[in-house]
C-alpha cells in the first residue's frame, strides 16, 4: 500500500495532470476538493499537504512518496543534512527561484533577514562570511518587511519582475526550484513501491540535476545605524485575525481605509498623525515587537504564548485584551478510548515506548505541553496547515484552535484537553517609547481598551 | 541487567566508563601539571557562546560552520543564535579580549570539549586539551608550544611523537600570487582547508612562471631545515611572497633541531580552521593526528579585541586515550560492614571507614563479604578482620596497624 503526499496550493493543477498522465489520476483532487485523503488503487492512500510539509512527512517515514518544490527540500536540508528524503526526478514544472532581494541599499550593522524558507536563509548568511547577522522565520508576508523590518528578503519568485512587482529590489538568484517527486530512503530500500515509482517516474519531464545553493561575494548593502523613530509603529494582522481586527478598530474610534473593507494593503493609512501602520501575519508579530520594530500590535493570544514559552524573557506583554477572535487551544485525537492525556499515553505505549508525534501550527505550544504534561518520548511536527485528518495516521496528537467544537465532532476527533483559551489582543514592549511618542502611544492603548469593553462594532469614543 | 530494546544514547555521543575514565583523568592531570609548570593558568569558558564570534570570514571554514550546533536560545527573541562551543580557540580569544585585555603576554590552558557535528557516525562532542599563548612572543612562542605539546606527550609516555609544521603564509603567498581578487583567495583557501587540492590545479594555471609545479608543495612532504631550503630553492624565485613564511619556519624549525625534534614539513596542515595566519603545527603518534594547532594574529581582533598577535594547540584527548597508560588501578579495596543492621551499627561502620580511608585505604561500606565486621551490640565497636590480618580488635589503631602489615 502506497502513500503519498500531494501538495495543496499553486502545484495542484499540474500535480494533478502529472498523476492523470501517469495513469494514476485522482479526480477528487483534480477537482479541487476540499478532502483531504484520497485512497488509492493499490490500497494506500493520497494525503493533501501544504508544500512545505511534504518533505517534513515523507523524511519522517509517514509518506513514502512526495512531491512538492525543492525549495521546500533545500529548507530541509540545510537543517537536516541526514535527513532520509531521496531526489528520484524532476517533474518538470512548478518553476521558481529563491531570491535575495531588498528595499535599500543599506543594512543593520546586524543584518536582519526574512524569510519563510529561514534555513536556507541561515546557510546563505553563514556562506557570505557576515560578521553578524539574524533570520527572522515568517510564514508569509517576508515582502512586507523591508526596509523598515528586515535588510534583506528571501522570497520565491519566477523572475526578477516578480520581486520587483513587490516593491523589492532583486539582489541574487540564490537558488532555481521545480516540482520533484521525492521518496522515503526506508520506503525505498524496503517497500515494494514499483508500480507507482514506474507510472510516476515515466510521467516527468527529462531528468535535471538539483539546483545548487548560489551566494554572491557580497550583499553590496551599507551598514548604517538606525535614526530613532519619529513615528509610532502599529502592526495589524492579515488572514482569518482581520475581520475582527477590523471591529476592534472601529470599536476603538479608529479608522484605517483599505484594510477596514477586509482588503490585503501592507502599508494601510491611519487617521491619526503620528502612527505609522503595517499589516503582517499575526504569528509573527511579537518577535517584531520584542525587537522594537512595532511599539504596538494587535495580534492573538495564542501566538503571543507561542513566543513566550519560545523566548520566556522576551520583553513582549499583552497591553489590553480585545476580547475578540475567540477560540480556545486543544489536544486533540482520535480512536483513543481514554478521556485524559495521561491515559491516552498508557493506550498508545501498551505495546512499546515509542514516541508521541505532536503535530502543530504551534510548534513552540506543542513542545511546552509535551514537556509540561510528562510525555517522556515525544516528537513535535510543526506544520503549515491542513492539519484535519492529521491524527489519527500522522500524528498522535493535533494541538489546535477550536471554537465550538463542530468541526471536530464533524470529523469525528475527540478533545482530549482543552488548556488555552485566545482572544485577539494588544501587546507591546515593556520598553515604552519616549518622548513625544509615549503620549501617542498611551493614548492609542487607552483607546483600544475603551474599544475593547465595547461590543464588537460599536464605536468606543 | 535488563537489556534495552535500543541505546538512548543521543548520536555520535558516548558514554565513559571508570577504567576509560581513569586514563582520561590521566592526560588532564598530566597535561595541566605540565602547563602549570610552564607558567600557564587554566581557563574554561562556557559551553553557549554567541554564533557570531564563529561565523567571521577569518575564523571557521563554511564546510565547519555548516556543523556547528546552533540554535535560538530561550532569550533569542532578537534571532541572534547561540551555538554550543565548535572550536575552543575562538572562545579563549573572546575571553582574553573581554577580560585579560591588560595582560602582556597571556598563558592560558583548558581541558574542555567542543561539539561539531558528523554525518558519518563519529564522535561529535571531542575534549581537547589546549594551550593559548596571547601577547607579543613572536617565533619564540611558537618554539615553546611545540616543545611544551612535546613534553606533555612525553609525561604521557609518548616518546615518538612526530611533529608535523607548516605556515598559513605559504598558501597565502601562493594564492596572492596567482591575482586572485580578495574573495576568490578566501574561497580558495576555504577549499584547500576543506580538503579539495584540485584548487591547487586552477592556481597553477594562473602561474606561468612556476620553475617547479606548485604541487610539489602540496604533494611531497619534508623533513627539517633541508626540505625548507629545497623549497626555497624550487619555488621561491618565481613566488618571492613565499619568502617571509620560508624565513619563519626555517628559524623555528632550526630551533627545534637544536632541542632534538626534527619536524615533517607539509604546506597545508590546517584543516578548517581559517584563523591561523602564521606557523601551523600537528602532532602525530602512531599515524594517529593526536593534536594540532598554530599562530592566530588577526583572530583576537576579529572578535571584539585589540590587535594581539597570539598561538597555541590543543591536544584530542580521545585520539591521545589509546596510547595513554592508565594509572595504576587502586590494589587493595576494604570492604568493612557491620555485623547487625541497626542505624548504630551501621554509623559505626562509617565511623570505622573514616578511619581507614583517613589512613589511606580505600574502603568499600557496601561490598559483599565484609573483610572488616564491626561488631557493635549496644555495646562499643568490636571489629573483627578477615583474610590475611585475620583477628579480633578492640581498638580501630589495631585494625589499621593489622592492615598495614597484611598490605
Amino acid at each position: 500500500m502506497t502513500r503519498i503526499a500531494l501538495p495543496t496550493g499553486d502545484l495542484r493543477g499540474e500535480v494533478a495532470a502529472l498523476l492523470e498522465s501517469a495513469g494514476a489520476g485522482i479526480p477528487d483532487y483534480a477537482a479541487g476538493s476540499r478532502a483531504l485523503r484520497f485512497p488509492l488503487e493499490d490500497g494506500g492512500v493520497a494525503r493533501v499537504f501544504r508544500e512545505k510539509d511534504i518533505p517534513v512527512q515523507v523524511a519522517l517515514g509517514q509518506y513514502d512518496l512526495g512531491i512538492c518544490g525543492s525549495a521546500w527540500i533545500e529548507e530541509l536540508t540545510r537543517r537536516f543534512p541526514n535527513h532520509d528524503v531521496v531526489r528520484l526526478r524532476d517533474l518538470g514544472f512548478g518553476a521558481a527561484s529563491l531570491w535575495l532581494a531588498a528595499a535599500g541599499d543599506t543594512c543593520d550593522p546586524s543584518l536582519r533577514f526574512v524569510s519563510e524558507y529561514p534555513n536556507v536563509a541561515e546557510a546563505v548568511a553563514r556562506r557570505l562570511r557576515l560578521a553578524r547577522y539574524r533570520v527572522f522565520p515568517v510564514l508569509g508576508a517576508a515582502d512586507a518587511y523591508p526596509p523598515e523590518d528586515a535588510d534583506v528578503v528571501l522570497i520565491a519568485a519566477r523572475d526578477e519582475a516578480d520581486v520587483a512587482s513587490h516593491g523589492l529590489r532583486p539582489l541574487w538568484r540564490v537558488l532555481d526550484s521545480s516540482a520533484w517527486l521525492i521518496a522515503n530512503r526506508r520506503s525505498l530500500a524496503s517497500k515494494d513501491l514499483s508500480g507507482p515509482l514506474a507510472r510516476l517516474l515515466s510521467a516527468g519531464s527529462s531528468p535535471h540535476a538539483p539546483g545548487a545553493l548560489s551566494v554572491p561575494a557580497s550583499l553590496g548593502l551599507r551598514p548604517l545605524e538606525r535614526a530613532p523613530r519619529r513615528t509610532l509603529r502599529l502592526a495589524l494582522p492579515d488572514g482569518h485575525q482581520q475581520p475582527d481586527a477590523v471591529d476592534v478598530l472601529q470599536a476603538a474610534g479608529i479608522r484605517v481605509p483599505g484594510y477596514d473593507e477586509g482588503n490585503v494593503v501592507r502599508r494601510p493609512q491611519i487617521d491619526i498623525d503620528g502612527v505609522e501602520v503595517k499589516v503582517i501575519r499575526p504569528q509573527n508579530m511579537a518577535q517584531q515587537v520584542a525587537l522594537g520594530q512595532f511599539d504596538l500590535a494587535i495580534t492573538g493570544r495564542d501566538w503571543l504564548f507561542d513566543h513566550l514559552v519560545q523566548f520566556p524573557s522576551s520583553p513582549v506583554e499583552m497591553v489590553v485584551d480585545l476580547g475578540r477572535c475567540r477560540y480556545g487551544l486543544a489536544a486533540i485525537v482520535k480512536d483513543v478510548q481514554a478521556d485524559t492525556v495521561a491515559g491516552a499515553v498508557r493506550e498508545w505505549r501498551a505495546g512499546a515506548d515509542v514516541p508521541i508525534r505532536i503535530a502543530s501550527e504551534y510548534a513552540n505550544i506543542a513542545d511546552h505541553f509535551g514537556r509540561e504534561r510528562h510525555l517522556g518520548r515525544y516528537s513535535v511536527i510543526p506544520i503549515a496547515g491542513a492539519s484535519e485528518g492529521f491524527v489519527p495516521d500522522d500524528a498522535e496528537i493535533l494541538i489546535e484552535g477550536i471554537d465550538t467544537g463542530s468541526s471536530v465532532r464533524a470529523n469525528k476527533l475527540t478533545v482530549l484537553e482543552r488548556f488555552y483559551e485566545s482572544t485577539n489582543c494588544l501587546i507591546a514592549n515593556k520598553r515604552r517609547p519616549d518622548g513625544a511618542l509615549r503620549d501617542v502611544f498611551d493614548r492609542i492603548i487607552e483607546r483600544f481598551r475603551a474599544g475593547a469593553l465595547q461590543p464588537a462594532g460599536v464605536p468606543g469614543s | 541487567m535488563p537489556e534495552l530494546a535500543e541505546s538512548q544514547l543521543a548520536r555520535g555521543m558516548r558514554d565513559v566508563l571508570p577504567d576509560e575514565m581513569a586514563r582520561l583523568r590521566r592526560i588532564e592531570s598530566t597535561f595541566g601539571t605540565t602547563c602549570a609548570a610552564w607558567g600557564y593558568g587554566e581557563i574554561r569558558t562556557p559551553v553557549i557562546e554567541p554564533l557570531h564570534l564563529f561565523t567571521a570570514a577569518g575564523t571557521l571554514s563554511p564546510q565547519t560552520l555548516d556543523r556547528v550546533y546552533s540554535f535560538l536560545d530561550w532569550d533569542g527573541w532578537s534571532g541572534e543564535r547561540v551555538v554550543l562551543r565548535p572550536d575552543s580557540t575562538i572562545a579563549a580569544a573572546r575571553l582574553y579580549a573581554e577580560r585579560l585585555a591588560d595582560a602582556r603576554v597571556a598563558k592560558l590552558f583548558y581541558c574542555q570539549p567542543v561539539l561539531r557535528f558528523t554525518d558519518n557516525g563519529s564522535s561529535r562532542e571531542d575534549w581537547q586539551c589546549g594551550v593559548e599563548l596571547v601577547g607579543d612572543t613572536g617565533r619564540a612562542g611558537d618554539i615553546e608550544l611545540v616543545l611544551l605539546a612535546t613534553d606533555a606527550l612525553a609525561r604521557l609516555g609518548l616518546q615518538d611523537v612526530e611533529v608535523r609544521l607548516s605556515h598559513a603564509g605559504i598558501v597565502r603567498a601562493v594564492l596572492a600570487a596567482a591575482r586572485l581578487g580578495p574573495d576568490e583567495q578566501s574561497a580558495a583557501y576555504d577549499r584547500l582547508l576543506d580538503g579539495d587540492m584540485s584548487v591547487v590545479d586552477d592556481v597553477e594555471s594562473r602561474l606561468p612562471q612556476l620553475d617547479a609545479p606548485l604541487r610539489l608543495l602540496f604533494e611531497v612532504e619534508g623533513s627539517g631545515s633541508a626540505y625548507v631550503a629545497n623549497v626555497r630553492a624550487a619555488l621561491a624565485a618565481a613566488l618571492p611572497g613565499l619568502n617571509p613564511a620560508l624565513d619563519e619556519l626555517a628559524f623555528v624549525v632550526e630551533a627545534l633541531e637544536a632541542r632534538g625534534v626534527a619536524p615533517r614539513i607539509a604546506a597545508v596542515l590546517a584543516r578548517r580552521f581559517e584563523y591561523y595566519s602564521g606557523i601551523v603545527m600537528a602532532f602525530h603518534h602512531g599515524g594517529v593526528r593526536i593534536g594540532a594547532g598554530g599562530r592566530y594574529d588577526e583572530l583576537i581582533r576579529l572578535v571584539g579585541g585589540r590587535g594581539v598577535p597570539a598561538s597555541g594547540f590543543a591536544l584530542f584527548i580521545g585520539e591521545l586515550a589509546p596510547f595513554v597508560l592508565a594509572p595504576a588501578a587502586v590494589t587493595a579495596v576494604v570492604s568493612v560492614g557491620a555485623t547487625d543492621d541497626t542505624p548504630q551499627g551501621i554509623a559505626a561502620a562509617h565511623d570505622a571507614a573514616s578511619a581507614l580511608r583517613a589512613a589511606g585505604f580505600t574502603v568499600d561500606t557496601l561490598g559483599d563479604g565484609a573483610a572488616v565486621r564491626v561488631v557493635c551490640r549496644n555495646t562499643a565497636p568490636k571489629f573483627t578482620l578477615e583474610g590475611d590480618a585475620a583477628g579480633s580488635y578492640e581498638r580501630i589503631e589495631d585494625v589499621v596497624a593489622a592492615l598495614e602489615r597484611a598490605r
